[in-house]
Formats: structure tokens, sequence, C-alpha cells
């Protein structure tokens, strides 16, 4: 007699839910036995974070907020990693679609009413454009796209950094490091006195509508599947690789180009460092994706539930005083307990019975 | 009669508890408290401002707050009830000026910013003069006339810093160079481990630097070349190697401005013009590595071997000229500023004439390099 | 004067890049079995403040190392636990641990900073080998031993890789795992001790940053160079040898951005290797096929048996 892991079919909605939900909340008692470590009652701790980040409406505001470039790098990722595209680039092709965005602001000249779709089109444009090379050189060249990405990360990084320093450097900046400040008409509005940039909230749900339906309801979703699924079977089929990839990263990239674009202009309205422009939404955008089980729908939900738990840190530290890398130490907790949860999803632990003798490499 | 009496005791209580309740002043840091930086200075003048205060005042701060993200702090901060809001870095000022106005009865500060409203004021302690004298000691110690100076980022301040710098060392020797090498970053220790290491092996034998660690002190050790600590006292990191540097007390600044505050004298609707740019004079830096140190026992012979022929103090030797300037500028800034006009940018354009004395807001703006700087230079006037 | 310039580039290079060889050749082992981790900055950062803390009670900065190894390959246990024997995701995993790391070791190190480390690893110049024309005084004058060490360790490694049994299992593990397993080799077993080796080195990387390069502790004090670590360990393609002279390379751009300061944008100079790993890649691939790159086929990919 012994315990194996056997694989499950596609696990039930009540599953996914049972298991997310109870992994956060054993993340939230190793939190709690964390600040009870640091003097803080858990409890009552849980009870003003809530108040704070949900009940509260400015708090609740930044929550969303937070979550915007997550929701659309998230929900861009979700097409690439059903077909297997790992792309790992999200916080590049955000950079780039900020500088794009931030050329047109600045140099265009256009009319106030052309401005800011100019700037969406132009980060989308810059953000596709961003993974298109990573995309061609895996299908033409079997070049593998995680390295190609992460590279065009640190490209896209240095090229902000050249651009504030140099030639876009601000003239009314006092010598420090931005561009000039954008003309109001570049700005995107925001929901009254919040930060909350809701016309890129609202692209961020078309976007997850417009990926689902794809996904489910064209020929082309149903290639990105059998290539994520089986890709002998989808080669078989006759499946267009090169059209196919081309097109998911496209858009893919293109989501992420524009949470850029909503970055510098709903939040900082010039170009700022690439470390103030995304404080690794790029990356976090990458654990949205893969919480959300690649599903462009859920990815919204857990977007916000990452929003959620950045906005806390804040409020660990004020009305908590609790030292400040607490909050990076929650999130590992989170992050890891619910990753930790997820083969719950993919394996049932089955008692079986040794019809024959163990073989060498008998694990698990 | 007892309705009046409860009355009279609730009231009674009220007073009592609004009298003593706490003013409770929140600062908002850019790094950790731990830096040994900038972050670390502003929490020594938190820490000592407490003191000062006592019960009559509250502080908390919060540290290690991305630039763009000190909105929601500052939203934290006010529904925790915080009556005035010290954001120390320059970063913060969009965030600060749009809170501002969304919460008008509480009191801003910006610390190093230009932009003030009527409640929000506008606060720096300069190293300006200080940097100036450590030029002085730099050119006397050194053996080849090359200065280095790692800088963060090529902006006004740090460039009116390594301006002092240069003249201070021209003042000793009139060939002496500054080669500048710049991290274009606050924070970078391995940048500045091979920034200094480049300084060092392009022939520079002291070094003064403007970044958030103690690493290029260190560096500068490593290879046994003097150099200079900032913010921070930095002697423990570089024994033997510190001879002075640049020490900050932000407490003067805040302690004045919060005794204001309890005063009455600064409210939230009229610090449009309060601008504190506070200098030696007031005591709000200092200079040294340690506090009451202002060269190191270790090297004042050395300063006192160098005797120049000086036009205004005739035969002097390094170390009564750094504590004669010393004393100057901590009377005022009439009697000598580094900028005094004439003053040439090192392209030989006249910048400041024959006895103008630069106004803070010239210094804040300074963009020119002097004669003597050596190095790249940002957004220098052609 | 060019050679000067030639000479300090290449020893500034050699100690710049000593941490991210370091921590490539942790991550070269740990991918040729088929495992992912973006952890390596978590790991690296706990290894330097675990490393601080030891030397500077026991004084001795050996003792130093030892903890930032154990350090390392305790974080990285953790990769090994999540990804390994729960096949989760690696991705996240790694992701996770790394954002971990850098609170925690913010946590604990609260009370460590802003004193340096009082008995650091000192400079040693090797006898013989330091006469050596023009490379004599780059690379064996004023170089730490863990920068030489991390050499010997990379030709040792590619010794192992690529001409002993255990680095046939380890890329067997990594290429085929199926294949492995039919063949009586525990593949879990290879891929946790793999990841845990990972971790050790890149605890080397974040021992030497604390000890070596910058004895202090700082909050943060590794500063993305784990990252580039992690791209280094691809740009080598896998390859310890090669990992060598891309380390140096990434490390005379980064010293030449500050020593060519007048004469280029140091942020243009900076992000050249990057571009030229890309372009090295297709050149590659265009000249031989994707087959070139010794890819672990199955890189990222949990296993499980009877499954594919």
């Amino acid at each position: 007699m012994t315990w194996k892991w056997e694989p499950r079919g596609e696990p039930t909605a009540a599953l996914v839910w049972g298991v997310s939900l109870g992994a956060v909340a054993f993340a939230m008692i190793l939190t709690g036995i964390l600040f009870a470590f640091f003097g803080v009652a858990p409890i009552p701790a849980f009870v003003t974070i809530v108040e704070r980040t949900i009940l509260d409406a400015r708090g609740l505001s930044e929550v969303v907020r937070r979550s915007i470039p997550l929701m659309l790098a998230g929900v861009g990722l979700t097409l690439a990693f059903r077909a297997r595209f790992w792309n790992i680039g999200a916080e590049g092709q955000l950079l780039i679609g900020a500088v794009a965005a931030a050329g047109v602001a600045l140099f265009s000249g256009l009319p106030a009413t052309l401005l800011l779709p100019t700037m969406f089109i132009a980060g989308f444009l810059a953000g596709a454009a961003w993974g298109l090379g990573p995309a061609l050189l895996k299908v033409r060249l079997g070049v593998n796209e995680i390295i190609t990405t992460l590279m065009l990360n640190y490209v896209a990084i240095y090229i902000v950094r050249w651009l504030i320093n140099g030639p876009w450097k601000g003239r009314s900046m006092a010598g420090f490091a931005y561009s000039d400040m954008f003309d109001p008409a570049a700005f995107i509005p925001t929901l009254g006195a919040t930060r909350l940039h809701w016309p890129t909230l609202l692209l961020a749900i078309l976007a997850a509508l417009l990926v689902t339906w794809l996904l489910a309801r064209t020929r082309f979703g149903f290639e990105v599947r059998m290539m994520g699924e089986s890709p002998e079977a989808a080669r078989y089929a006759g499946v267009d690789f090169f059209r196919t990839t081309l097109i998911l990263v496209l858009v893919s990239a293109g989501a992420a180009g524009l949470a850029g674009v909503g970055e510098v202009a709903g939040i900082h309205r010039r170009l700022v460092d690439p470390g103030s422009l995304s404080i690794g939404y790029g990356y976090t955008a990458i654990i949205v994706a893969l919480l959300a089980r690649r599903n462009p729908l859920a990815a919204l939900v857990t977007a916000l539930f990452l929003g959620w738990v950045a906005a806390s840190g804040d409020v660990m530290q004020v009305a908590l005083r609790l030292p400040s890398q607490i909050t990076g130490v929650t999130q590992g907790l989170v992050l890891l307990s619910v990753i930790g949860a997820e083969p719950l999803l993919r394996y049932k632990l089955v008692r079986v019975r040794k019809t024959q003798p163990p073989t060498a490499g008998e694990v698990a | 009669m007892r309705r009046i009496l409860a009355l009279i005791l609730a009231a009674a209580a009220l007073t009592f508890a609004a009298a003593q309740d706490p003013l409770k002043v929140a600062f908002i840091y850019v790094g950790p408290v731990g830096d040994y930086g900038f972050s670390y200075a502003h929490d020594l003048g938190r820490q000592a401002t407490q003191e000062h205060f006592g019960d009559q005042i509250e502080t908390i701060f919060v540290e290690d707050v991305p630039e763009p993200e000190v909105e929601p702090f500052i939203d934290q901060l006010v529904a925790d009830g915080a009556d005035v809001i010290l954001g120390t870095s320059f970063g913060f000022g969009d965030g600060i000026l749009a809170a501002a106005q969304r919460y008008p009865d509480v009191i801003f500060g910006w610390g190093t910013g230009y932009l003030r409203s009527p409640n929000v004021f506008t606060y720096m302690a300069d190293f300006y003069q200080v940097y100036y004298l450590n030029g002085l000691i730099a050119a006397a110690l050194s053996e080849s006339g090359s200065l280095g100076y790692v800088g963060a980022f090529p902006i006004a301040e740090v460039k009116r810093h390594i301006n002092a710098f240069t003249l201070g060392a021209r003042e000793i020797n009139p060939d002496a160079e500054v080669n500048v090498r710049w991290l274009y970053n606050w924070y970078d220790p391995a940048g500045a481990t091979e920034a200094t290491e480049a300084l060092l092996a392009a022939g520079s034998d002291v070094i003064a630097f403007t970044e958030d660690t103690p690493t290029v002190i260190q560096v500068a050790a490593q290879r046994e070349s003097p150099g200079f600590s900032h913010y921070a006292s930095m002697v423990e990191f570089a024994p033997g190697y510190v001879v002075s540097g640049q020490l900050v007390n932000w407490e003067t600044i805040y302690i004045d401005f919060i005794q204001g505050v309890l005063d009455g004298t600064y409210t939230n609707s009229n610090l449009e013009d309060v601008d504190y740019f506070w200098l030696l004079e007031e005591e709000a830096v200092e200079l040294g590595a340690e506090p009451g140190v202002p060269v190191a026992e270790a090297y004042i012979d050395d300063l006192e071997a160098v005797v120049i022929d000086h036009p205004e103090f005739g035969e002097i030797n390094a170390y009564d000229l750094v504590m004669r300037r010393l004393a100057q500028m901590t009377e005022s800034r009439e009697n000598f500023d580094p900028f005094l006009g004439p003053l040439v940018d090192r392209n030989g354009k006249e910048v400041y004439a024959d006895g103008y004395l630069p106004t803070i807001g010239d210094l804040v703006s300074m963009e020119f390099a002097v004669p003597g700087v050596v190095g790249p230079w940002d957004n220098e006037p052609q | 004067m060019e050679l000067d310039l030639v000479v300090t580039t290449l020893a500034r290079a050699l100690a710049f890049s000593t941490p991210l060889l370091w921590a490539a050749l942790g991550e070269i082992v740990v991918e040729r079995a088929g495992v992912v981790n973006l952890g390596v900055e978590g790991m690296m950062i706990l290894g330097a403040l675990a490393g601080f803390v030891v030397a500077q009670t026991t004084g001795d900065p050996w003792l130093g190392l030892l903890a930032a190894m154990a350090a390392g390959g305790l974080t990285a246990a953790l990769h090994a636990f999540f990804s390994v024997l729960l096949r989760a995701n690696q991705y996240v995993s790694g992701l996770a641990l790394t954002i971990f790391g850098l609170g925690l070791s913010g946590l604990i190190g609260r009370s460590w900073v802003g004193r340096p480390l009082t008995n650091p690893m000192e400079f040693v110049d090797v006898p013989i080998l330091q006469s050596i024309p023009v490379l004599g005084p780059a690379l064996f004058q004023g170089q730490y031993a863990l920068s030489w060490l991390g050499l010997l360790a990379a030709i040792a490694l590619w010794f192992v890789l690529h001409h002993t049994r255990l680095g046939l299992t380890i890329r067997t593990v990594g290429e085929n795992p199926a294949a492995a397993d039919a063949a009586g080799v525990r593949v879990l077993t290879v891929r946790i001790w793999t990841v845990i080796f990972g971790g050790v080195m890149a605890g080397v990387a974040g021992g030497f940053l604390s000890l070596a390069y910058r004895p202090s502790w700082g909050q943060g004090m590794t500063n993305g160079l784990g990252w580039i670590a992690l791209a280094l360990a691809i740009f080598a393609l896998w390859d310890p040898l090669r990992a060598i002279f891309a380390a140096l390379l990434f490390g005379t751009f980064f010293t030449l951005s500050f020593s060519l300061q007048a004469y280029f944008a140091p942020q243009l100079l900076t992000m050249m290797p990057y571009l030229f790993t890309i372009l090295a890649l297709t050149v590659i691939a265009l000249r031989k096929g994707a087959g070139a790159f010794g890819a672990p086929e199955a890189l990222g990919e949990p296993y499980s048996r009877g499954e594919r």
C-alpha cells in the first residue's frame, strides 16, 4: 500500500475556488502569525486592512488603480501562455508602449481630440513590435522566447533611461531625469479626485472579453489552444504556426503596451524612470496570468487580488506600524501558498495497492 | 444641576483630551532608514525632533516609498490622523501637491522641492558651502592635482556641489581638476564601486561623492586614497581614510517649522512663501565626518604643511584657510560665498558679474560647470 | 595609456562579474536538469545577509561564506519543494522566491545596517602568474580569491557536465526525463539536488558581495545582479566555459560605461550585452539551425511519471 499522485481531469469551478480560497486563507494565517510576532494582534489588523483598502472608497480606488496594468498585461499573457509562448517580456513591452505614447504626447503636435487615441494606438503598436522580434525568432529560427523576451526587457529599461537622461530630458525639471510634463490633453481622465484612469480599466475589461471570445469562438482561438495542448496534433491538423504565433504575440504584447500607455498618461503624465514607470508590473502579470490558470476573465480577478495584496502593504506600514520589508515577505507567502496548493487542482492523491515490486526511481 | 455638572465634566474632559492630543507629524522616506545615507539622515532628524518636543508631538515614518506611489501612503497617513506630512524626496512633489489640494487641512512639507502652495512649504539643508571646504582639503592632500567625484544624477543640486568642490580645490591649487563620473542612480553599490575604481585608475587620488551608500569611500580606502563621507558619519567604513565630509542636521529645520505650527505661526493657509534653504549659518549642515570634528585629527598636520600665498590672507596654510572660510560662512553667507562673482563657466563664458552674490534661485537652478570640472555634463549651457 | 585602459578594464570586469559568474554557473546546472529558477536574486540576497551576519559575529569571512552557501541552498530547497515535488509552476515559484527573499532579508537585516564588515576578505596576489605581461597584473593582482575560484569552478563544472556520468545524468534529466526515468535515474531526486546546488552557488555570489566586493550589509544590495546572472546563464547557452566569457563581456561593458562615460551614453553601453545576446542567438540559429543551442528540451516542464 502506498500513496500516489494521479492526474485528474479538468477541475470543477467549485474545486478551483475552494482550493484558491483555502490557499489564501492559509497565507493569511501565516501572515497573522507574522503580525503576532511583531506584536500586532492579527484579527484587528486584518479588519483595519479591509477597512482601509476595500470599505474605503479611496482605498478601493487605489487597489483597482494598481491592478489596471496587471489586468492588461496579464490578460495578454494568458493568450500567449495558452499557446505555450513563454513571454517573460511584458515588462519591456509595457515600457516601450509608454515610450511610444510619451513620444506622441511630447512631439506629435496632434490636436487634442486625436492625441489620446493616437497614444493608445502607438503604445499598442510599439508593445506589439517589441514582441514581434522574439516571435519571429521563435517560429522561424527556433530561438527560445524566454531568453529573447527577458533580454528585451533590459533593452527597454536602458532605452527609457537613456531617453530621460539624454534626448528627451525635460527642460523644466531642474535637471532631474524626467521628460517634460505632457500637455493636459494627453492626460487620461481619472474618476473624480482619484487616480483611477478608468478608460484604461475599460480597455482592460474589453481586452479580457475579446481574448475570451477569440479563444472560445474563433478558428484562431482553436489553433492557439491546439498549439498549447498538443503541438504535434496541431501540426498534423495543418495549423499555421507562423501566422498564429505572430497574431497571438501581437495581441499579447500589444496589451502590455497599452498598460504602459495607461501608466505613463494616467499616472505619471511624463516619461519617468523605468523603475517608477513600472514597479515590476510586467513580472507580476506573469503571476496574474498563471494564477488565473490562463483564463483571461479570471486574470481580471487575480490582478485585483494582487493589487489588493500590494495595497495592503501600505496599510501595514502606516496603520499597523510594521516594518516596510514585511510587505515583500507577506507577498511571497501568499504566492508560495497559492502555487503550493495548485497541484491539488491537477492531481489527486490516491491510495494504490502495489501489484509489482517497486522499481528504482520510484519517487513520491 | 446634575446634567449641567455632567456637561461641564464632559467639556473639561474634551479640552483635556485636546490639550493632551499631540501634533501628529509623519515623515515619508524614499529609501530604507537603514540606507546610511539620505533617509537615514532624515530619520536621525526625526528622532531629534521627537526628543526636542517630547509629548507635544508624535512622529511616525514610512520608508522605502516608491516616488510615484507616495499618494496612497499620504491617504493612509491622513486616515491615520497625521497633522503634518513631510515628504523628503524631490520625486514626491507631484503626489504631495496633488494630495495637498485634496486634504486642505493637512500641512505638507516637500524636502528639496521648489513649488509651494498655501499648505505646502519647501525645505532644504544644502551642502554647497561644505563641499567648497572639502574641495580646499582635497586639493591640499592630492599629489596628482586630480580629484575624483562620483555623482548620482547630473541635477542642479549635484552640479552645484561639484562646482563648489572644484572652486575650493582651485583656491588651493589653481591647476586642480575634478574628474566626474555619473551613476545615473541614487542607490547603486556596484556602480559606485566601478565608478570609483575608474576614477582611481584615471589618476584621481582624493574622492568625494553624492550617492546613498558608503561604497565610494570604502573602495577609495581599499586603494589607500582619502575620501569624504556624505550625510552620515562613515568613519567606520574606511578607518583612517575619511578626512572630512558633509553632515546634515535636518532637525534644525524640522524643529523650527514644527515650533511654528505649534505656535500657530504656520498654518494650512500661509505656507505659500515658506522656503527653508538652510546652510552653515543656521547650523543645518556641518563640516566633518563626525559631529564636532571638522577635519580628522590625523590629517591636520598634512594640511598645515601646505602653505599657499593667498590674495586675501597672505601666507596661510591649508588648515587655517579651511577654518577661516568655515568661520566666515558660518557667520553669514554675505561674508564669503564660493560662487561670488566674477565667475566664468568652463567654456569661458561669464555667468556672474563682478561682485554678484547669486540668489538661492540661482543656486538651485545651476546648470553650468566651472573651470576645472572634467567629464560629461548633461544640459550644459553652450 | 591604451594598454592601461585594457588592463584596468579587464581587472574590473573580472571583479564585477564574479558574483554574476557564480550565480550563473548555478543556474546553468539547474537549467541543464530542466528546472528554471527565477529566484536567483532572492537566494543571492539571503546569502549576502547570512554571510555578513555570520562573518561579523565570528570574525571569519570564510565561515560567513559557508553560511551564505547554506542560506542560498535552503532558499533553493523551497523552490525544489514547490516546483519539483509539488510540480507547481516554476516561473511563479521563482518570482515568489525573489519577492520573499528581498523582503525577508530586509526584515532580518534591519539591525545589521550601517556597520562595515570588520574582517572582510582581502585581495590576494598569485605568485608567478602575476608576472605574466598584461594579463598578470589584471587578473592576478588585487583580486579576491573568489574571483579565480569562480573561473576554476566554471572549468570544473564544464568537466562534470560534459565528461562524467553525473553530468550525463543531469543533462538527460533535462533533455528527456522520461528516458532518464526509464533508465533508472531518480529524476526528481536529481532535480531537487541540482536546484539546491544552484542555490548554494547563488549563495556564494551573495556572500562575495557582502564579504568581499562591498563588505557591508545594505537592504537590496544585490540591486538586480541576480537577474543579470539569469540572463548570463542563457547567454552562455548553458555552457560553463562560455559563461566565463559571457560574464567578462558583461563586466567589460559595465566598467566601460564608467571609464568611457565622456564618449558614450552609459545607458547605451550597459544595454549592449543584452542586444549582443539576441544577436548571437540569431546568428547561431541562422548558421546552424535551432538545434545548435543546446537548450535543455524539457526546460521548465515539471516531470511526473506517466504523463506526456
